[in-house]
């Protein structure tokens, strides 16, 4: 028998199995003591290197090179060799492994656990994505660096610089000395101080006193409007400061000559780079804590209010002949609104939604159906409902046509924006809900319902009035012939976040009544069904304009949640700025991490410009179209022109592909501040996200800015 | 052990480029260089002669563009060779916003020192450099001798075998200066090797062991300083108790006026003298290696 050694695929397979999840290293025991070995070894490796003194630094600093310069080499022919051999797809190498790329992994795979991350089994993950393309950068730079070595000393001699600065490299980072990073900190956050941090904050006092002015506590929104205010004002600031603090810190140690003084210690490049970080970090922290708990006071009391009724301006209504009647009523105006009160015969009052609040009566409603009441004004409590952090669950989004019958979609009635879907009023046409994982220990109370509705009239009508809605019940294992049970009907409120409440007791159409649960769910399924009761009238809705509110999360929490995230991009733009600093002059650094500002908050559009998705060409045939005042569709005529200026848009695009490909898609942070702002609760799920994703870009910009400032002759 | 090389360089060349890579000027050509534990070497030379970056090569602040420095043995880019250094640079580049306390404590905790250690050597220093009573004052507040001061607390705050000084009495009055000579020779006698540069002529005749003087990145001439001093071609008797005839006749005999010889011997110049020979000399043969200068005097 003749043994093909050379053929060493079936091994992996068997180790690894054809998609990385059936192999034998991942059944569980194998598994379990393959990691124990391997985090015993890092661990006692990185205990081993962390005690080595000067003395064993080279030693040491070559073995690591040697093994992480052919352990790189190993791991860049593996992905070949395994994309060659076990795909024999050549042509479909991903030879662009971009941390775009790595992003576009997060993105698609976000919110279904840790899925996103460590992918179906263990390849196609975010974590593997990101392996790829650091490896992928990490051999770029060896291959690069040797051969600038070798143009001048040999290849061997090369071979062996590189891999020494690769261990040297390893060394300086294992060897990090938290006392010494401590104290690179504490010094950033003395020159933070020492350079007026405290300014910023009399800035943003001042904004604040004076954006009471501006603030319309009487608008539809007026929590979105005070939480948007603060976030954005604070993160604003913040950002900019943290730009201008980072980027010009390193060069002014370089200019003023005082980094002679600390370079000359035994301090490594990494524990400059990372005391830098530390420093700022530490600042910004300090900084958002502040700020967050002044903005957070601000909002509550700028929203604070309360209503008067007046019990003489309410109208006795008679609800049948002879019966006790009711009242119902305004309260007084504040804040450019006024609430509807009503108060049943039976004495149970309410007071109406209104901008996205109500409130609650200091004392009995029955009072107000009494005769002593004349004369007497009644003072409501502080509004309820304002500072919200719900926590929404979604459904999933059917249609049914007029006739009842199913559809994709609904009616397009002309808008641009095709993000809603319309029912038409009248008629069978419904928007169906499907929840899942509804139980009675979830949803005690019945299912609360909130809804965005968009309103489209084809008759003015009442313009008063809202438009007339129902909501119906299904449960999803009826046959199709078995139509919905008819639970709610309700004015439509446009513009604001409407809830109601479907209760556990429902009553069917012949009158019997019937526990919602044991009725209509099966599985933790419910179908909930809209329709629109007017006639030629119409509702917009989209997936996300139905959910059902599992409870509300601690505002507070949600709050400090949305600081979190301008505290993750604080941490992006800080790391940005050391990196420009440690090989830029100061103006230059801040200028460069200012671009990256801008290039990360227009990444989406720096990519669809460069992968040709957007009309008008790219920069150079976007200045002769507005030079020629060209529309920006029609085509460009065909002459040289044209092939000049689209020839030159090429390696514009090529540049623009590359910069969006490298710099973090910092538009998207922006879901904390709007999550808190719209008063949804930021799932968790978002926060792991996000977090790694901005460590993904901390941990190789942060290698990067150490490498920078170790070849960098410092007293230059 | 007395002949240990604690620093070495060979054939260390620094060319300085711009911004295209093209040749701006050679600060050093191959600079041969040994310094042992426990002397005082003194590096001499006229402004832009390459002294300083000597020391920056030295202390990995530049890197060569050929040949190597060696530092305790192991290359000069090394960072742990720092543990047993310390740096007084040209003027004190410290941290103004931060008072002696805290400037020293900063760097102690640089050296990893633990909290307990680095108290008491913070206050053993302040002590030693006479600046107990400005101790929580901002450096900004302080005068430029107590910088220099505060400056020698910082480079000493390890305990270091090798204390590079670059221009260690600059800005000192005449008392500062005789007590930064003093505190020099001690540290010798402690061990320590010393390196300094040093426009004042006298204060590196009164300290150094042996110097080296460089000229436009060359080294003219290195040595002792006692023998570098010395006149060799002429003879020096000094004499005590000449009378006024005695002192008519002493071109003809001392020996026949009653005169008690003291000592006889070679007559010194100054280090002043020799320091602007050299100069003079290589100005007049560029390139060339001064040797026998003093002889010709």
């Amino acid at each position: 028998m003749v043994i093909d050694i050379t053929d060493v695929t079936p091994l992996f397979i068997w180790l690894l199995g054809p998609e990385w999840t059936e192999g034998r290293l991942f059944h569980p025991l194998p598994l379990t003591v393959f990691l124990l070995l391997l985090i015993a070894g890092l661990s006692w490796l990185v205990v081993r290197l962390r005690k080595g003194h000067g003395s064993t630094d080279r030693g040491a600093a070559r073995a690591i090179g040697g093994g992480s310069a052919a352990a790189i080499v190993l791991i860049a022919l593996g992905i070949i060799a395994w994309k060659l051999l076990l795909l024999g797809k050549a042509e479909e190498i991903a030879w662009t492994l971009t941390l775009a790329d790595f992003a576009e992994g997060l993105r698609n795979s976000c919110f279904k656990g840790l899925q996103w991350l460590l992918g179906s089994g263990w390849h196609q993950g975010a974590l593997y994505w990101w392996f790829l393309v650091i490896i992928s950068a990490a051999a770029a730079v060896f291959v690069l660096g040797w051969l600038a070595v070798a143009l001048r000393r040999g290849p061997i001699k090369a071979l062996e610089t590189s891999g020494r600065a690769i261990g040297d490299c390893a060394l300086d980072i294992i060897r990090i000395s938290p006392r010494r990073v401590g104290a690179l900190a504490g010094l950033g956050i003395k020159e933070s101080i020492r350079r007026r941090v405290v300014v910023v904050f009399a800035v943003f006092i001042l904004i604040l006193l004076f954006a009471g002015w501006f603030l319309d506590p009487g608008s539809i929104d007026p929590a979105r409007l005070y939480l948007n205010f603060v976030l954005t004002t604070t993160g604003y600031l913040v950002i900019l400061l943290l730009l201008f603090l980072s980027s010009l810190s390193l060069p002014a140690d370089i200019k003023s000559r005082t980094l002679h003084t600390i370079v000359t210690k035994p301090v490594r490049s990494s524990e400059v780079v990372l005391g830098r970080i530390a420093g700022f970090t530490a600042v910004a922290t300090c900084l958002l804590l502040i700020m967050g708990v002044i903005s957070y006071f601000f909002v509550e009391r700028g929203l604070a209010h309360t209503h008067k009724v007046d019990a003489d301006s309410l109208k006795t209504v008679e609800y049948a002949a002879g019966r006790p009647t009711g009242r119902q009523g305004l309260t007084t105006r504040v804040h450019e609104h006024r609430h509807k009160v009503v108060v049943d015969p039976s004495g149970n009052g309410r007071v109406e939604m209104e901008q996205g609040h109500r409130h609650d009566l200091k004392g009995d409603w029955k009072e107000l159906l009494s005769k002593e009441s004349a004369g007497k004004k009644y003072q409501l409590g502080q509004p309820e409902g304002m500072l919200l952090a719900r926590v929404p669950v979604y459904g999933k989004l059917t249609f049914r046509d007029r006739e009842g019958k199913p559809t994709d979609k609904g009616i397009n009635v002309g808008d641009e924006w095709t993000y809603r879907s319309y029912i038409e009023g009248g008629s069978l046409a419904a928007a169906v809900w499907t929840f899942q994982g509804i139980t009675e220990k979830r949803f005690p109370a019945g299912l609360p319902v909130d809804m965005i509705l968009g309103i489209f009239r084809t008759h003015k009508g009442n313009i008063e009035k809202g438009v007339t809605g129902s909501l119906l019940l299904r449960n999803p294992r009826d046959g199709s012939d078995v139509k919905p049970t008819e639970v709610e009907i309700f004015e439509s409120k446009e513009f604001q976040i409407d809830n109601r409440l479907i209760p556990r007791e429902v009553r069917t159409p012949d009158g019997k009544k019937v526990d919602l649960f044991k009725e209509f769910v099966s599985d933790g399924e419910v179908e909930i069904w809209l329709r629109c009761v007017d006639m030629a009238q119409y509702f917009g809705v989209a997936q996300a304009d139905m959910y059902l509110r599992a409870h509300n999360a601690s505002f507070a929490w949600n709050f400090a949640k949305g600081y979190f995230g301008i505290w993750l991009l604080g941490l992006l733009v800080i790391t940005l700025g050391v990196l420009f600093s440690t090989f830029l002059s100061g103006p230059v650094a801040v200028l460069a991490t200012f671009g990256a500002l801008l290039g990360g908050l227009f990444h989406d559009f720096m990519f669809r410009l460069a992968t040709h998705q957007t009309y008008g060409g790219g920069p150079f045939e976007s200045i002769v179209r507005i030079l020629t005042q060209q529309n920006v569709t029609s085509e460009m005529e065909p002459g040289l022109r044209t092939t000049v200026v689209q020839t030159l848009d090429q390696p514009a695009a090529f540049g623009l592909w590359l910069l969006a490909a490298v710099l973090p898609d910092l538009s998207r942070f922006n879901v904390f501040s709007k999550c808190v702002a719209y008063g949804f609760n930021i799932p968790g799920d978002t926060i792991l996200t996000y977090t790694c994703r901005t460590f993904a870009f901390v941990l190789p910009l942060f290698v990067a800015a150490y490498l920078c400032l170790k070849n960098r002759e410092v007293a230059r | 052990m007395q002949s240990e090389i604690i620093i070495e360089t060979r054939n260390l060349t620094k060319v300085y480029r711009d911004f295209w890579g093209r040749q701006k000027v050679r600060a050093l050509k191959a600079l041969d260089l040994e310094i042992r534990r426990g002397e005082i070497f003194g590096l001499l030379g006229p402004n832009g002669s390459g002294k300083t970056t000597t020391i920056k090569l030295l202390l990995g602040l530049l890197f060569p563009t050929a040949g190597q420095a060696l530092v305790f043995g192991r290359d000069a880019r090394e960072v742990t060779k720092n543990e047993r250094i310390g740096y007084l640079p040209e003027e004190s580049y410290l941290y103004r916003f931060l008072n002696a306390e805290e400037t020293l404590d900063f760097y102690g905790r640089l050296f990893n020192m633990p909290r307990a250690v680095r108290r008491q050597r913070v206050a053993d220093l302040i002590e030693m450099v006479g600046l107990d009573w400005a101790k929580r004052r901002q450096l900004k507040e302080y005068s430029k001798g107590m910088t220099r001061r505060i400056g020698l607390a910082q480079a000493l705050i390890n305990d270091p075998e090798l204390i590079v000084l670059d221009e260690p009495t600059t800005g000192l009055d005449p008392i500062g200066t005789r007590e930064m000579k003093d505190l020099i020779i001690k540290l010798r006698d402690e061990g320590k090797t010393v390196l300094l540069c040093s426009h004042l002529l006298a204060d590196v005749q009164d300290v150094c062991d042996r110097i080296a003087i460089l000229y436009q990145g060359e080294m003219k001439e290195m040595g002792r300083v006692d023998s570098l001093l010395k006149v060799q071609d002429v003879t020096e008797i000094r004499v005590t108790g000449l009378s006024a005839i005695g002192q008519e006749e002493v071109k003809r005999a001392i020996e026949h006026n009653n005169g008690h010889v003291l000592n006889i011997g070679n007559p010194t110049t100054t280090l002043e003298d020799l320091f602007l020979k050299i100069i003079r000399e290589s100005e007049e043969h560029p390139g060339r290696r001064v040797r026998g200068v003093v002889e010709k005097t």
